[in-house]
């Protein structure tokens, strides 16, 4: 497959392109804030594998709210400029560039539902994290 | 219910991240407004008959009652969704943070540079003063309050706003809005108090302890626009974006980085000393500085008041009250519940008849009210 040729002066798709790829790839942030509270998670079910269930649960809850709100921003406008019908919508294949930049999207999604797993590495390896919830409330009671 | 007011030291939300924040936001209602009172259904109808039947005889306090609650598996599922929607509330905050924080950066070094002088309008603007050295107290270190990673006084970068940043949204999602536009509702209630109570008092110095991101000190700055008022807190990236969010808003306030068990004011300086739902935050040791401190501070005839949150009446309230005790870091809290804050106050120099432990419900407006319907505030009042 030959090499396609290094443009000099973009054209409009390709600034429009560079543009939605920054849009779905955004560049690494320069500072990483916590994500994970100190202090002792509860555990809440007799097997933790239950409360890490129920959180990738209520997770995925989330990330599926996003996609509708997302999915119905789209068809919205699209309706409403009249550009395509559900049908064709249907019927779409990606292309190769399309299917990397998914597969990439995707990593990122698996990333986030896997939070409960991290957190837990986090705790082991955590800043000074408390044995028990009990000893972080005996300490400001004593 | 009003929108949360934009303004220059809040971050924008990409798409997704706004149906985040939107997610959470009907998650908790769903958690707090219909599930929660199912919890206090399975108590009555499945954990107290137990009890009874086992010891023949009621609880007679919430900690008998914690290990068979966290037995019921009803209990158990919302409790652990309830904890979880806390952290994704964080988290739906601190994604866009981190995302546009060199502009937060840029944008709060702007506004505090204006630190110094007059405005345009000839008002005197206010300032900070941090104290590097300041020992955070073991009541913000031991664990993160309300589960915000880091807490109030943890700097991710230099000169950072983060901890504010996060925590002014964050509160705004945590009530569903109801705190209002500028996150305004505890000090209008505290302020609307003293109206009522003490309507001829004009105070000339205020001072807000644990005043955090400076949300109710802008309404005691504004409802007293003579007045010289000072806000404190530990946590020096809540005080820089207090600073920045109070010039933004165009009040004048000036904020230092100090313990509120001892700070460097003089004697008898203070005409009013307020703090909103602080001193729950605190602990057994500090409480009673921390009042003992505000009596050094007043002057004569000068008036505290702290606004709190009333902890329930019966044993199943206050255990479900005290869900944030263990659950969400509000570690103190439990100990609240049972305390005679008449006694701590006295334990910090005030006379019996000075002090006053009062409920209030005050008269705010209508879409705050349905939000606040069973509810009232507890307030600690005392004067020199």
């Amino acid at each position: 497959m030959p090499k396609p040729k290094k443009q000099s002066t973009r054209s409009a798709p390709a600034v429009a392109e560079a543009a939605r790829r920054r849009a779905s790839s955004p560049a690494p942030a320069l500072v990483r804030l916590a994500r994970v509270a100190k202090g002792k998670k509860p555990q809440y079910f007799s097997d933790p594998a239950i409360d890490k269930l129920l959180w990738m649960t209520l997770t995925l809850m989330e990330e599926l709210s996003v996609t509708r709100d997302r999915l119905d921003t789209v068809e919205r406008l699209l309706a409403a400029k009249q550009v395509l019908r559900r049908a064709e919508v249907e019927g779409w294949q990606p292309d190769a560039k399309a299917a990397a930049e998914r597969v990439a999207a995707r990593g990122r999604y698996v990333d986030r539902m896997m939070r409960a797993m991290h957190a837990e590495l986090e705790e082991i390896a955590g800043r000074g994290m408390p044995k028990s919830e009990e000893e972080v409330v005996a300490a400001v009671e004593s | 219910m009003p929108a949360f007011k934009a303004h220059a030291m809040q971050p924008s939300t990409l798409l997704d991240e706004q149906a985040r924040q939107d997610f959470v936001g009907a998650l908790r209602a769903h958690l707090s407004g219909r599930l929660m009172p199912g919890a206090y259904k399975v108590y009555e109808s499945r954990v107290e008959p137990a009890f009874r039947a086992r010891l023949g005889r009621a609880p007679i306090d919430q900690d008998e009652i914690r290990k068979p609650m966290m037995q019921d598996s009803f209990y158990q599922f919302w409790s652990a969704m309830q904890r979880r929607s806390q952290e994704l509330l964080w988290e739906s905050v601190i994604d866009p943070t981190e995302r546009e924080l060199p502009e937060l950066l840029k944008r709060s070094k702007r506004l505090r540079a204006k630190k110094v002088g007059r405005s345009s309008k000839g008002r005197r603007r206010g300032t900070l003063r941090l104290n590097p050295a300041l020992e955070i107290p073991r009541y913000h270190r031991a664990a993160d309050i309300h589960l915000q990673p880091g807490g109030y006084h943890t700097d991710f970068t230099t000169d950072d706003v983060c901890a504010g940043v996060i925590y002014d949204k964050g509160i705004n999602l945590y009530m569903g809005g109801a705190l209002g536009p500028e996150n305004n509702l505890m000090g209008d209630t505290l302020l609307a108090y003293l109206r009522e109570k003490h309507p001829e008092r004009q105070p000339k110095r205020i001072l807000d302890i644990g005043c955090a991101i400076g949300n109710s000190t802008v309404v005691w700055a504004r409802a007293f626009p003579q007045a010289r008022v000072h806000g404190i807190d530990v946590g020096a990236p809540v005080l820089r974006y207090a600073h920045a969010r109070a010039v933004a808003l165009g009040v004048a306030i000036d904020f230092s980085q100090q313990n509120a068990e001892a700070t460097d004011f003089a004697d008898g300086s203070l005409d009013l000393i307020v703090s909103h739902i602080v001193l729950h935050e605190t602990s057994k040791s500090a409480l009673p500085r921390i009042l003992g401190e505000c009596r050094r501070l007043l002057a004569p005839g000068g008036l505290m008041l702290h606004l709190e949150i009333p902890r329930g009446r019966t044993v199943i309230e206050k255990f479900m009250h005290n869900w944030e005790s263990y659950n969400n870091n509000e570690t103190f809290a439990r100990y609240m519940t049972g305390i005679d804050l008449q006694a701590e106050a006295m334990k910090g120099g005030f006379l019996a008849a000075d002090v006053l432990v009062d409920e209030f419900i005050p008269k705010l407006d209508v879409a705050q009210m349905n939000y606040t319907e069973h509810f009232f505030w507890k307030i600690l009042a005392a004067h020199r």
